[in-house]
């Protein structure tokens, strides 16, 4: 469950030997980010609490006479003298979807980088993370409609490929989430992983609708919130006009006036986004802009832990 | 304070902008992007603090600077009195009267002088008037210094005196320059050294559509200086005209037909006219449109007959239906050819000369081995001895010649220069071509065109190398590549001869089968003066060339029989009628044809707008122009003031502080506001 939209939560959380993040956008290669993050991650795992988690599950059955022998373990065979199966490799081959708005509305920034950079590089992080277990990983970028797809493969230059889609930056005017919901519904067939990653400051009134889709055809999805310090504070002083990124709207206004109002009904959207999530099962995170990525990689895995003994012990009953 | 352009002080109305801005900035600064309104709700402004102006001082300054260029700009003067305008003087007036041949017609004379007179009645004391008229030529009848010499009450009496005893010639209409040689008559001042009220051309004129315009273009006009067009009409008569062109150009021509140019005016209405010889002689009916020119050829002359008068008949108008005819006389040019080999011998000179020299209907060169009448003489370098010294006589005279220098050992070469060591030497190597050509040397003028320049193309096997010494004053027409000189223009007492150290034998070059060889011989020949075009058909008011460049007077005979003796060389320039002109010199007896233009025939009215088109100021004249010109002069008066004084520099200098001044506040300002947002 993700901390409430208080006060506090805009502070950078205490480090913990993670990379800070103002450090690691100042990086411009996306993909040497995404590496950083990731062997950072792996090294600073010998000092996590968490143990026990695994997004594969690895497990031995018995050999039965006429399997095919092409998945015997020859070295546990060499050292216990049993035949035994391993099946996880089939079992976890994993088909991972990348949904990354790239509206203009991710172009906001107050950190010295933009919420796109951000989430950009959250998706570069997850997709070095899943190739590097051999997982099959595509992408989507939207803003209005789908700018990019990547089918998930797994293959030789695939994660070239995938970095040089993300680092083309936010270029759209405007946010539709559904259109690619819509879409990834009809392209993934199989069941797999559908991570989505959006500010989500557009209306919300289909997704339900195409989430509700999607956790019908077997898909698990994880949705990424990403949101600026400032969009959550609000911490403007004097009057002035504001102008809508996407629309060029000019809006006059005395932020000490609407500040109360607008964190109000700021809260009151994430709560429906994350009560649509929590009502089909979907795993949801909000990841504010100042804090490091690793926790975002670490909330993500803790959350396919959960679900992966959710699904066994659903499987086992 | 007075101001030379107060117009510009429009421009400070420009300090509205910083008082705007200083009202507005603060709200219009302000925008911040933000990600997304859809949360957010527009609050309503509070404005009261932008009716307040920020930074009055800054304002200030922006507005001095502003208010300070503007009356810069306006060129401001202190006033002192200027003096006062003393434009009182009196009218300048030039009467320009049309003399010309088609002011012959019926009654058109009389209605221009009438009107002449009307103008000089019309003089006021203070006026100065003059009289000129016009033809081909602008002559003064009266000037302004000579109206004002003269007593008020004689002055109108003696100019009428004048004016009445002048009438039309038989010349063609030059009314471009007439105008401007009128407009020159202007003087500054009245005598009495006041301005005069106004400057006017009084045009008298049938403004005939033949009439040529030349050097009106780009003429500079006074600017007060006006022309009124008196128009003298005639009865609207049907009249065309004919002149016989020269055939004197024609020298190769085959054909002996005469051709005339018929004019028929473009307000004529007929068509028909008929061409005649007079005397029951040969005649041919001819058809003409209105407007058009057309050349038409004569009915035959009767055998035997050198002059002619042809007339046309049809139209209205009789003056410019007469053209006179002088047949040319068959020209013989007599060309001495010495020291050259057989004439069927085609190793030698005289074999390519004969074939250049084809029989023409009006020129017959002849090539003569004798140097009785020879107007030019090609001498080869084989000349013998004995003959040299009698060549170098015949050119001590006067005369010119060729000598080709086909033999490095011509004994005739020191013989006719003079010179005891002629210090010829034969050329070595392979061949030679034509280096350095001197274009602009009568000889080789006309080859002077990209088209016709190209003499690399001839090879002379053989030269002949030739030291000339200093004292001969020889001049070096063209050099072979070897820098030896190859055609040599020396001065052998009056005469000249030409020395081309090479032949046209094939043995020396191929000149001879090169197509430069006739030109250049024919060139050569004109050069000498020998064959010279004889015109026999001229213009009224043309120059008639003496046929005769040495000798005696020449005795020259006008139509009307009057006698005149000129000087041998001097032109003949009583062309003042048509008619047939004769001339005797030398026991020799010629005669020359002189017709008038033919575009005097055109007599339709000229379309004034075209006058106007090249610039000449045709209108009335009011006294709005003098006042005019009175205003320009204050305005004058006050620029130099304003010149003199200078202010606007004090006021854009003063501007220029300011602006420092205000760049540096600002600037302050600037950085005193971002600090405070810092701190904020």
């Amino acid at each position: 469950m993700p901390a409430p939209l208080q006060a506090n939560s805009l502070r950078p959380r205490p480090q913990t030997g993670f990379v800070d993040p103002k450090v690691l956008m100042a990086i411009r290669n996306l993909e040497l980010r995404a590496r950083l993050v990731v062997e950072g991650f792996w090294s600073g795992l010998h000092r996590s609490p968490y143990h026990g988690f695994s997004v594969e599950f690895t497990e031995y059955r018995s050999y039965s006479p006429g399997e095919d022998t092409r998945y015997l373990d020859w070295r546990l065979f060499a050292r216990s003298d049993r035949y035994y199966v391993k099946k996880f490799e089939d079992e976890t081959n994993l088909r991972c979807h990348l949904l990354v708005d790239q509206s203009h509305s991710m172009t906001y920034q107050s950190v010295g980088y933009t919420k796109s950079d951000y989430a950009r590089t959250l998706a570069a992080t997850l997709a070095w993370f899943l190739n590097g277990q051999g997982d099959a990983v595509g992408l989507f970028t939207f803003d209005e409609r789908v700018r990019d797809y990547l089918p998930p493969r797994h293959r030789h230059g695939h994660l070239r490929q995938l970095m040089l889609a993300l680092e083309r930056g936010p270029d759209g005017k405007h946010t539709n989430l559904a259109e690619p919901l819509r879409r990834v519904s009809e392209l993934a067939r199989k069941r797999g992983l559908i991570v989505f990653i959006s500010d989500f400051l557009a209306p919300i009134e289909q997704l339900e609708h195409h989430f509700a889709l999607l956790a019908a055809a077997g898909h698990e999805v994880a949705v990424f919130q990403v949101l600026d310090p400032n969009e959550i504070a609000f911490e403007f002083e004097r009057p002035m006009l504001f102008q809508d990124i996407e629309s060029r709207r000019d809006v006059f206004l005395d932020p000490v006036t609407v500040r109360a109002e607008y964190q109000r009904k700021l809260k009151q959207h994430s709560e429906q986004v994350q009560g649509i999530c929590r009502n089909l099962g979907f795993a949801f995170h909000r990841l504010v802009t100042n804090q490091p990525l690793e926790l975002a990689l670490l909330d993500f895995l803790r959350s396919r832990s959960r679900r992966g003994k959710i699904i066994r012990r659903r499987a086992r009953s | 304070m007075n101001f030379l352009s107060p117009w510009f002080l429009v421009g400070a109305l420009a300090i509205a902008g910083p008082i705007l801005f200083h009202l507005i900035r603060r709200a219009a600064r302000e925008r911040m992007p933000f990600s997304s309104l859809m949360f957010l709700h527009p609050t309503p402004p509070r404005t009261v603090r932008r009716r307040k102006i920020e930074h009055l001082l800054l304002l200030l300054l922006r507005c001095a600077c502003l208010l300070l260029i503007a009356t810069g700009f306006a060129r401001p003067f202190l006033s002192k009195s200027l003096p006062v305008d003393t434009a009182t003087g009196g009218q300048q007036l030039v009467l320009l009267v049309d003399t010309s041949a088609s002011m012959r017609r019926d009654g058109i004379w009389e209605k221009a002088r009438a009107v002449a007179e009307r103008y000089l009645a019309k003089a006021s004391p203070a006026d100065q008037v003059a009289v000129m008229t016009f033809d081909r030529q602008v002559r003064t009848v009266v000037s302004l210094a000579e109206w004002s010499s003269w007593t008020t009450d004689a002055r109108f009496a003696s100019a009428k005196q004048r004016l009445a005893a002048i009438s039309p010639g038989w010349m063609g209409t030059q009314l471009g320059f007439a105008l401007t040689a009128a407009a020159e008559q202007f003087q500054h001042n009245t005598p009495d050294g006041t301005l005069p009220k106004s400057r006017v051309v009084v045009l008298i004129s049938d403004m005939q559509e033949g009439a040529k315009l030349d050097g009106l273009q780009g003429h500079e006009w006074l600017k007060d200086a006006r022309v009124v067009i008196e128009r003298v009409d005639g009865n609207n008569e049907s009249n065309a005209g004919l002149e016989i062109l020269d055939p004197s150009g024609n020298t190769t021509g085959q054909e002996n037909d005469i051709h005339v140019r018929v004019v028929n005016a473009g307000n004529s209405r007929k068509e028909k006219f008929r061409l005649d010889w007079g005397g029951g002689g040969a005649s041919s009916d001819i058809y003409l449109p209105p407007g058009q020119s057309r050349t038409f050829t004569a009915p035959k002359l009767a055998a035997g007959t050198a002059t002619g008068k042809l007339q046309l008949s049809g139209d209205d108008i009789e003056f410019d239906n007469t053209s006179y005819f002088t047949a040319p006389e068959i020209e013989n040019i007599p060309i001495a050819c010495l020291g050259m080999e057989p004439s069927n011998d085609p190793a030698g000179l005289l074999y390519y000369l004969q074939r250049i020299f084809q029989p023409a209907p009006r020129r017959n060169v002849q090539l003569v081995d004798s140097l009785t009448n020879a107007a030019f003489a090609i001498i080869s370098g084989k000349l013998p001895q004995e003959q040299s010294s009698a060549v170098r006589d015949w050119l001590t005279g006067g005369k010119s010649a060729l000598l080709v220098l086909n033999n490095a050992q011509a004994q005739a070469f020191a013989t006719l220069l003079g010179l005891s060591d002629p210090s010829l030497t034969e050329s070595s190597g392979d061949f030679a071509l034509l280096g350095r050509i001197d274009f602009k040397h009568p000889i080789f003028a006309p080859f002077d065109d990209p088209r016709f320049s190209d003499f690399s193309r001839i090879h002379f096997w053989k030269h002949r190398r030739w030291e000339i010494p200093s004292a001969l004053q020889a001049n070096v027409l063209a050099d072979f590549d070897d820098h030896s000189p190859a055609l040599v223009e020396v001065p052998v007492g009056k005469g000249r001869l030409l020395i081309l150290t090479s032949g046209w034998n094939p043995e020396d070059s191929q000149l001879a089968v090169s197509s430069k060889f006739p030109p250049l011989i024919q060139t050569m020949l004109e050069w000498s003066g020998s064959t010279a075009p004889v015109h026999y058909q001229f213009r009224t008011g043309d120059p008639i060339p003496s046929p005769a460049t040495s000798g005696a007077t020449v005795q020259w005979q006008k139509p009307d029989g009057k006698q005149i003796a000129l000087a041998a060389g001097a032109p003949f320039l009583e062309t003042d009628m048509p008619g047939i002109y004769q001339v005797t010199w030398e026991n020799r007896h010629r005669q020359f044809a002189v017709n008038l233009p033919a575009d005097e025939s055109r007599i339709a009215p000229m379309p004034i707008d075209e006058l106007a088109r090249l610039g000449v100021p045709i209108g009335a004249v009011k006294e709005q122009a003098a006042a005019t010109a009175r205003v320009q002069k204050r305005e004058m008066q006050r620029t130099e003031l304003e010149n003199h004084q200078k202010l606007w520099r004090w006021m854009l200098a003063a501007a220029l502080a300011i602006a420092l001044l205000e760049i540096i506040l600002s600037g302050w300002l600037a950085r005193r506001a971002a600090t405070v947002e810092a701190i904020t």
